[in-house]
């Protein structure tokens, strides 16, 4: 509370950084993504053949989609914890409207859309005229989706692909790109384009840095607020689609634990929880990072437990290693 | 009295045919599985008021059980209620649920646990108060908590398993074994049959043995760096169906489904669906109907009938020649393969 | 210090009014009323109360810690499997759990200084560690709670329940600590500003090392409690507790911005928590609406309380 009086001259600075942040700052996660790749090429060589890259961008792109919603909040300066349960809630109603025909496809993923968004929507102006904590909010609407999604179920994931959905998104282009580890990237570059070019995103940082600024710049923040959040809730419903595509779903709590993997790599991605810096580029960096430890230490053999304590040991070491390179400029 | 030597002849002829049978599937503590115990003092007049504490809800087998529980229930004019509890995974909460059953006044409570050690105390002070308490699903409790068990034998399900993917590997190769949550009844017992069955054949070398935690996605994310790591892989032990499926996938991406061997599966429809379309595979059944078994079990002790401190539901082989007979094509993958009637199945 | 001024208003005690119509709508149901029931609820609540004032001294001082689950867990394990359930071992019970609680804290207090990293971050970094380190410690329940710790978690002291004493005495020490003590008000200030407290010549480094050590203390005491009330050391025992106690303290009013909060609106709110539970069962609501339900409280909760602005952490 005390430091929206205080601290002008940094809120303005962190809205130049913000939206032209320098390049090592901006490269800092990549150089780590590089060298855990090479790390981890030093220990299997699974780690430079693209055909494995590119399955692990697949197994990436549920977590994926929905971090690309979180960035775009925290760069407002909120935070969603409700996509883990809005990926399962999406997933299960996908396959359920699907029913086994082709022909629901476009109808059943149209719908699975619009309820992500509609609960986005619900987070939105929920966060934006009752300035509630979106952390806890947030939690406590992931509770009632998942109640949602049980009473929906009744406990199973009941529900029938339709035949060729999955195919389609699985296949190879060209032998070797997945369909979904290309969806995903296509939409990370999307999200990317929208954050650097639209008068969208630059509001997304300006609010993000101070919102007191940009009350007076004339820019509507409940409004943002909503769009942004209902956006987080669109794309964490396209991460569901996703994961349904990838592996098929086999209960109703299939994201469980996803918010989690989603902001780890948001935050390894150099997006701030005080928002106004940071980005889309950086998350699928740090998505990466993250991906590619728990690849590695599954690859070297490690048992669970030790993954467990590897995994632990990375994202606290990559993440420190990213603020030392920033902290140097 | 006089005893033929026939009779003996025969009687030594059954003991010997008996003994590769005892030694192939040695289940879960015989003894005490086939203890009597007497039940005078929980016999009670109807009506009964039957208590379910759930360790869990959200799980499809679970659902089916609970089903096959709401239908033998309903045969009952004597059962006037069902109180269901769901611990969510929550031992803590779960011995909160039995605390709460036991002051709502229930005469019996069939239990599934989320930990059988952490919830014992609580079951104690049931029996305690006369409350009979039967333990349902696929673990085997032995402790003054648990008057009663219908259970599947999970270590005789691992083994039958684990022979049958060894016969159909011609007794020969590496394979991986894919497990549920480590540290769950499931994942120990089908590890430790797998363990002993695989004494018996030296070719047959254990790679890796993993958690998939009841998961599709994850068993299929850690196959496709199972695949990456040992190149040639001829088996794969999978106890769990939608487990299966993950890893039959990642195989069949990673265009290795031809070399390798997959256990059978249980009767989860999504895995049948697989053998249906593979014609391989198989299931050993993990029967959905012990909840049906519990019931009656619970009955019995209500009556003051001595029962048998284990009363085992036991798993079949399903070979993928007569799988057709067990798989719906047109219901989820995410369903089982069960004896319920049409309207007692979960909407 | 304006900081510190400002850290109690009328808008944070949303929380007692919550509480307040829960418990007076809970007193229509007969069952509810019985002082057997009653006694239930605040016990069953003890060990997350225990955490969450833990919890709470952190976000006060503007941080967060999501290791305190799984260092639950691990306590429960180590203390079930060392004691083996012989009261003579309650001794050296008692002193690992705390020395590995306070041990705990103290190495996640001295990775937050040095490394810099966003304690969410590195606390989700600890946490997994930890939950290795329970897993390959032993993947099944192992060992068994001493009678005397069992008494402290589910036994009586004169005919009332003693775990909710021991949260009163205990929220009572950390609420003086908090209102009445240098430390205290330290807390709060690197809360409310982490560059002034220092400028005002606070040692934040040292303050936030010793919140995190208070987090990992309350995390074996609630360790113990758990442990008390399950009988055995459970490796999944702690799980989820790091977001129960996280909700608890936001509920109760405190800004996870930092410097704004209360220990007591913190252990009211862990009573609304458990009382719903309750209340819900009671019901005989299935568990399928009760999380529907538990999820709207949350929210409606959050709404009546309004802690702050707009920010993720506020």
């Amino acid at each position: 509370m005390s430091t929206e009086a205080e601290r002008p001259r940094v809120r303005m600075a962190a809205i130049v950084s913000g939206l032209s942040a320098g390049w090592l700052e901006r490269a800092a996660i990549w150089v780590v993504l590089l060298a855990l790749l090479g790390v981890a090429a030093l220990f299997s060589d699974a780690f430079v053949q693209p055909i494995y890259l590119f399955n692990m961008v697949r197994q990436a792109a549920p977590v994926g989609m929905a971090a690309i919603g979180v960035t775009l909040v925290m760069v407002m300066g909120g935070v969603d914890l409700s996509v883990g349960a809005v990926i399962s809630l999406a997933a299960v109603v996908a396959a359920v409207l699907m029913d086994g025909q082709a022909g629901n496809i476009g109808y059943a993923l149209a719908a699975t859309l619009t309820i992500g968004a509609a609960i986005g929507f619900a987070n939105g102006v929920l966060i934006a005229w009752n300035r509630a904590s979106p952390f806890i909010l947030t939690l406590g609407t992931a509770v009632a989706v998942y109640g949602l999604t049980q009473i929906y179920s009744g406990g199973t994931a009941r529900g029938i692909v339709a035949p060729g959905f999955r195919e389609f998104f699985n296949q190879r282009i060209g032998g070797l790109v997945p369909v979904l580890a290309l969806l995903f990237l296509a939409a990370a570059s999307l999200a990317v384009l929208v954050q650097r070019t639209t008068r969208f995103g630059r509001s997304l940082y300006l609010v993000g840095s101070n919102p007191g600024a940009a009350r007076l710049a004339g820019l509507h923040g409940a409004r943002l607020t909503v769009a942004t959040y209902t956006l987080s809730g669109l794309l964490a419903a396209l991460g569901g689609i996703t994961l349904l595509a990838r592996s098929g779903v086999s209960s109703t709590f299939a994201g469980r634990g996803f918010e989690f993997d989603a902001l780890a790599a948001v935050v390894l991605g150099g997006t701030t929880f005080e928002g106004g810096r940071g980005g889309v580029g950086g998350t699928v960096a740090g998505l990466l990072v993250l991906f590619v430890a728990f690849n590695l230490v599954n690859i070297l053999g490690l048992n669970y437990n030790t993954q467990r304590v590897v995994a632990g040991v990375i994202i606290i070491v990559a993440s420190a290693a990213y603020t030392l390179l920033t902290s140097r400029r | 009295m006089k005893i033929r030597p026939t009779a003996i002849c025969a009687a030594l002829m059954v003991i010997v045919a008996a003994l590769p049978l005892t030694s192939l599937a040695q289940g879960v503590e015989t003894a005490r599985v086939q203890e009597t115990v007497t039940t005078a003092r929980f016999k009670k007049a109807a009506p009964y008021r039957v208590g379910v504490a759930a360790g869990y809800l959200s799980n499809s087998w679970v659902v089916f059980c609970l089903q096959h529980i709401r239908y033998e229930a309903s045969r009952h004019k004597e059962i006037s209620e069902i109180l269901v509890t769901d611990a969510g995974f929550n031992p803590g909460k779960q011995v909160a649920d039995i605390e709460d059953l036991i002051s709502k006044n229930v005469n019996l409570i069939l239990y599934w646990p989320v930990d059988e050690k952490a919830i014992q105390p609580a079951l104690e002070k049931a029996v305690a108060k006369g409350i009979p308490t039967v333990n349902t699903g696929g673990g085997f409790t032995y402790g003054p908590g648990t008057v009663a068990n219908a259970f599947i034998d999970q270590v005789v399900l691992g083994d039958m398993v684990a022979r049958q993917l060894f016969k159909d590997m011609r007794g020969k190769g590496r394979i991986i074994a894919m497990l549920p949550i480590a540290g769950t009844t499931a994942a120990v017992d089908q590890l430790a049959a797998l363990r002993t069955a695989i004494k018996e054949f030296p070719q047959i070398e254990l790679l890796s043995a993993e958690y998939g935690d009841w998961n599709r996605a994850k068993a299929k994310q850690i196959t496709e760096n199972l695949l990456q790591r040992h190149p040639r892989i001829d088996g794969v032990f999978s106890p769990a169906g939608q487990m299966s499926i993950g890893v039959a996938e990642a195989f069949e991406e990673a265009g290795r489904l031809k070399e390798v061997v997959m256990s059978p599966g249980d009767e989860y429809n999504g895995w049948l669906k697989w053998v249906t379309k593979h014609g391989r595979g198989g299931a050993v059944t993990f029967p959905t109907r012990v909840g049906q078994e519990a019931v009656r079990l619970g009955l019995r002790i209500l009556n003051g009938e001595p029962v048998k401190r284990g009363l085992t539901v036991p798993s079949e082989y399903i070979s993928p020649a007569s799988i057709s007979r067990y798989v719906e094509p047109k219901r989820p993958d995410d369903w089982w393969a069960s004896t319920l009637p049409e309207e007692w199945k979960p909407k | 210090m304006p900081v510190v001024s400002r850290s109690m208003r009328l808008t944070d005690r949303g929380i007692y009014w919550v509480l307040a119509a829960a418990l007076a709508a809970a007193g229509l149901i007969p069952e509810f009323r019985s002082l057997g029931n009653l006694a239930n609820v605040a016990t069953q609540s003890a060990a997350l109360a225990v955490l969450a004032v833990g919890q709470t001294f952190v976000i006060l001082c503007g941080l967060i810690d999501l290791s305190v689950g799984q260092l639950t867990g691990l306590i429960v394990v180590l203390v079930c499997d060392v004691a083996a359930g012989r009261d003579a071992m309650m001794a050296p019970a008692l002193l690992l759990a705390i020395g590995l609680g306070a041990g705990s804290g103290a190495v996640t207090g001295l990775l937050n200084n040095r490394l810099r990293i966003h304690p969410l971050i590195l606390t989700f970094g600890t946490m997994s560690v930890l939950q290795g380190i329970v897993f390959t410690y032993t993947d099944r329940s192992v060992g068994r709670a001493p009678a005397a710790i069992a008494w402290l978690a589910d036994g009586r002291l004169l005919g009332l329940p003693v775990a909710p004493l021991l949260v009163l005495v205990l929220a009572a020490g950390a609420h003086v600590t908090l209102t009445r003590t240098r430390f205290g008000m330290h807390v709060r200030a690197v809360g409310g500003g982490r560059d002034n407290a220092r400028r005002a010549g606070i040692d934040t480094d040292r303050v936030a090392a010793t919140v995190f050590v208070i987090s990992g203390v309350s995390a074996a005491i609630g360790g113990l409690l758990v442990a008390g009330r399950l009988g055995v050391g459970y490796p999944h025992a702690g799980a989820g507790f790091e977001l129960d106690a996280i909700v608890a303290v936001v509920l109760g009013g405190t800004s996870l911005a930092g410097g704004r909060g209360s220990v007591a609106g913190t252990v009211a709110a862990v009573l609304l928590l458990g009382l719903t539970n309750n209340v819900l069962n009671l019901l005989q609501i299935s568990s399928f609406i009760q999380m529907l339900v538990k999820g709207l409280i949350v929210i409606g909760a959050i709404l009546v309380n309004q802690p702050g602005g707009r920010r993720a952490f506020a």
